[in-house]
């Protein structure tokens, strides 16, 4: 019993005298700074260690990129910032080409085994020089213009934040780039385009078409729980329908991967058609890609 | 001169009460030492509220009795948070209106208000003194009262004008009262169990629940006399339980002039309120739930996590030798019953002392009608541990007697040391048992919901596992200590997350945050955004980083290194 009790009491000095020093943080934010390129991953582990690293890497190395990123699949070389032993699940197959210790704090290196080269990312597009957005409404299509507001946000529940730069459509319904919280509750940079009952249509203007056009969509995390119609994103190029993606409730971040093999090499307009018969908590937000 | 001697009496009587009071002052001590440490929880706020509107009418019933009966100012004073039972919140009003308004003994109207909670929590300690010691030892008793104060979460609780330790307390109370009932008899017993349940019923509804403990218990006590009654043609029940059937309610009803008009609708909203009480969200290992099916794991888990693991081996050892000699006393039965089937068993030498009170039977009963309903899919886990406390003072006595049972071997295994060296023995003995539990929950304070045991790794380990950071929002607090009062310009405007308005304005009234702050509820209309760390509330960090255009805080509050509250800087 009594070595119970004091082993108890040593566990409780030595967890307590263990936490990581900023000075660890900094040093390893040094070697990353010197070393990661603006391709590279920068990741934090384990999870929770986040505001962390956020707190010492600082915006410049922990980009909303890299923080709200879609999947690992574009980054060719990760950054793993790890203490206590944690890792990046995503990351468990990539390969390990080094690894240096800062103290607590541990620097991984690791290569990406099949890397996707992305050629245009639609997510940094939004922007009056690169998308317009319209509201399709019975054959009728109405300009939705690109507006400075003020950023919407609210409590819990209110959902995904409005930026103040945003498209906004006349008679309800707007477009911007924001980060959504998934069903996992991690952030996702995407394109906040709630569908307002009718057609949301988003034109993507000289986009490098690949072999494929990639993304993901999800509704905001409580949204996902209001079990209403599906959102259904339909994609064209060049005024030919390359695919549809289906998001129903509770699907959470979902992949879509659509071939535009047909298509490669172009520079074409890349159309987005949003849909659904109702508005209702539709607090729908995607990505994609051409790679 | 003879000198008296030291030498307590066998006899359990009124100088252990005390030694009992003497444990729960130092307790209640340390809490309001404490005190000012801690933010206010959102439920707090609404509490100091409510508290200080039920004193109001009590002040009106002393002045203006007709006035005071009137439906509508019954109403107007005491619909304020009808869905909890009124004891509590009078207390507060009560403290904080002679103790803070009137008599200025605490500088800060919180204290005041929550004083009742940590008598209540000092309460428990004394109960469960004296309840250790009638059952098993002074030592036991004395063991089990200071390892019940040093479960991180009971100190954190008991800090606070909550009802979660007051619950406990009563909850306990009423056992307890009805087990010395049962071994005293009499008419004093049995009408003290009618109060008593009466103002447990009065504190929360986990009251509900402390009839499945006393009816099958009272009935076995008395199941001799009541088969003898029943062959007679009479019924006889056990005065403890009609007494609490009767009285109980009767106090109740006296207490909460809410119920006093529109008696049942009101009493059925108040049931199916809880009945049917809407799921809030919780993280569990790394999983957000925020309705049914609640994980099976969730008690045991978090019991392991929460409460230090040499109480809990404790706890093993008092519990073991109870079930082993619940165990004995079962067979003996059943060999009287079957002697031909079952054999002597060798070590069955002597009769079982007899236990008027049957005291294990009492603490399994507790035990399972405290915690058995979180094993349930459809019980809510969003309390965390708070809300099996009353399976806490149980698992204390137990702890005590194993406490009690180790001593006894060492002192066999040590037979032939001097007597000093067996009394440093006992020291060390003594301090090996409570020194973890004093180290953890000293350190876990003011983060007790973030603070986790060394069995799961300590806070960061709770993080490891992916265990619940914090709820209820009284960390802003810390953000203000650690970081914004000393930084923010004048008159900043801070984002105050999960915490209420009232919650931050009696911290800004107490000058615990700097009083020109000015809260808002977005962090789009804020210079200042806090986000405590909770799963489900990552939302409101992403929205931060849309809003201030970064996603890196300015400061962190930590606990071990274990982010508690984030804070951005526009």
């Amino acid at each position: 019993m009594p070595a119970v009790g004091f082993f108890e009491l040593g566990a409780h000095v030595i967890q307590t005298h263990s936490i990581t020093p900023k000075r660890d943080w900094q040093a390893a934010r040094e070697y990353v700074a010197l070393h990661a390129t603006p391709e590279d991953l920068v990741a934090f582990a384990p999870r929770w260690v986040d505001p962390v690293g956020r707190e010492v890497f600082g915006p410049a190395l922990a980009t909303l990129e890299r923080e709200a990123r879609p999947d690992e699949t574009r980054f060719p070389r990760a950054f793993e910032v790890a203490i206590r032993g944690g890792h990046v699940p995503a990351l468990a197959d990539w390969r390990r080409s080094s690894r240096e210790r800062f103290g607590a704090v541990s620097v991984t290196v690791l290569d990406n085994p099949s890397p996707a080269h992305v050629l245009d990312d639609l997510v940094s597009r939004v922007s009056p020089d690169h998308l317009r957005v319209s509201r399709v409404d019975g054959g009728r299509e109405e300009d939705c213009p690109w507006t400075r507001a003020t950023a919407q946000s609210g409590q819990l529940g209110f959902g995904t934040a409005i930026p103040a730069d945003r498209f906004a459509c006349a008679g309800g319904g707007f477009v911007a780039a924001s980060v959504v919280e998934d069903t996992e509750y991690y952030p996702r940079r995407c394109i906040y385009a709630p569908p307002p009952g009718h057609t949301l249509r988003l034109r993507f203007t000289d986009v490098r078409i690949g072999r494929s056009l990639h993304g993901h969509h999800a509704l905001y995390v409580e949204a996902e729980h209001a079990q209403k119609a599906p959102v259904t994103i339909t994609f064209s190029i060049g005024g030919t329908v390359v695919g549809t993606a289906v998001h129903r409730d509770l699907e959470g971040w979902k992949p879509f991967d659509l071939d535009t093999s047909a298509l490669a090499g172009a520079r074409s307009e890349v159309v987005a058609d949003i849909d659904c018969p109702t508005g209702e908590r539709r607090m729908y937000c995607f990505e994609a890609d051409t790679r | 001169m003879k000198v008296p001697s030291l030498r307590l009496p066998e006899r359990i009587g009124w100088r252990d009460h005390v030694i009992g009071a003497s444990l729960g002052g130092v307790y209640v001590c340390a809490l309001l030492a404490t005190a000012h440490t801690i933010g206010f929880p959102r439920d707090e706020g609404v509490y100091f509220r409510a508290a200080s509107s039920y004193v109001g009418w009590w002040r009106l019933l002393l002045e203006a009795p007709t006035e005071a009966l009137r439906p509508s100012a019954i109403d107007g004073a005491w619909g304020l948070n009808h869905e909890h039972p009124p004891l509590m919140k009078t207390l507060f009003g009560v403290s904080w209106w002679n103790l803070h308004e009137k008599w200025h003994v605490f500088a800060d109207a919180s204290t005041a208000y929550r004083f009742p909670a940590m008598c209540m929590a000092g309460g428990a300690l004394w109960i469960t003194y004296i309840f250790g010691a009638r059952a098993w030892s002074r030592c036991a008793g004395a063991v089990a009262a200071i390892l019940l104060g040093l479960m991180p979460r009971v100190f954190f609780h008991s800090h606070l004008a909550c009802f979660d330790v007051p619950i406990m307390t009563m909850w306990f109370l009423c056992v307890y009262v009805h087990w010395r009932a049962q071994e005293q008899g009499g008419m004093l017993w049995a009408l003290a169990c009618g109060v008593v349940f009466g103002l447990t019923l009065a504190t929360k509804h986990n009251a509900w629940t402390v009839p499945a403990v006393v009816v099958p218990h009272g009935l076995f006590v008395h199941r001799r006399a009541m088969i003898r009654a029943l062959k007679v043609g009479r019924i006889s029940l056990p005065a403890s339980l009609v007494s609490m059937a009767l009285i109980g309610p009767l106090v109740f009803y006296a207490l909460w002039p809410y119920v006093w008009s529109d008696t049942l609708a009101r009493l059925q909203w108040y049931g199916e309120f809880h009945l049917n009480h809407e799921y809030y969200n919780i993280e569990y290992l790394g999983r957000n739930y925020f309705g049914p099916p609640s994980p099976k794991s969730y008690l045991p888990v978090m019991v392991l996590a929460t409460v230090p693991a040499v109480t809990l081996l404790l706890f093993g050892i008092g519990g073991g030798e109870r079930i082993a000699a619940g165990g004995r006393r079962l067979y003996s039965w059943a060999r009287t019953k079957l002697p031909r089937v079952l054999p002597l068993l060798r070590k069955a030498t002597g009769a079982t002392p007899s236990d008027r009170g049957e005291t294990d039977l009492l603490i399994a009963l507790a035990i399972g009608a405290a915690a058995g309903p979180f094993f349930l899919s459809k019980t809510p886990i969003f309390g965390g541990t708070k809300h099996w406390f009353p399976a806490y003072p149980f698992v204390a006595l137990l702890a005590g007697l194993g406490f009690d049972r180790v001593r006894s071997a060492m002192h066999r295994a040590l037979p032939a040391l001097p007597r000093s060296t067996r009394s440093a023995a006992e020291v060390a003995l003594f301090a090996s048992v409570l020194a973890a539990p004093l180290a953890v929950t000293a350190h876990s304070n003011p983060f007790g919901l973030s603070s986790y045991v060394p069995l799961v790794g300590g806070t960061a380990g709770g993080a490891d596992l992916g265990l619940n950071r914090q709820f209820w929002g009284f960390t802003s607090q810390n953000a203000a200590e650690e970081y914004l009062n000393e930084n923010a310009p004048r008159s900043a405007t801070v984002f105050i997350h999960d915490t209420t308005w009232d919650a931050w304005a009696h911290m800004q009234d107490e000058g615990r945050v700097r009083r020109d702050l000015r809260a808002v509820g977005a962090p789009g209309e804020a210079q200042f955004a806090l986000v405590e760390h909770e799963l489900h509330m990552n939302e409101l960090d992403y929205a931060t980083w849309v809003t201030f255009g970064t996603d890196a805080p300015t400061y962190i509050v930590e606990h071990d290194g274990v982010p508690i509250v984030s804070i951005y800087r526009r």
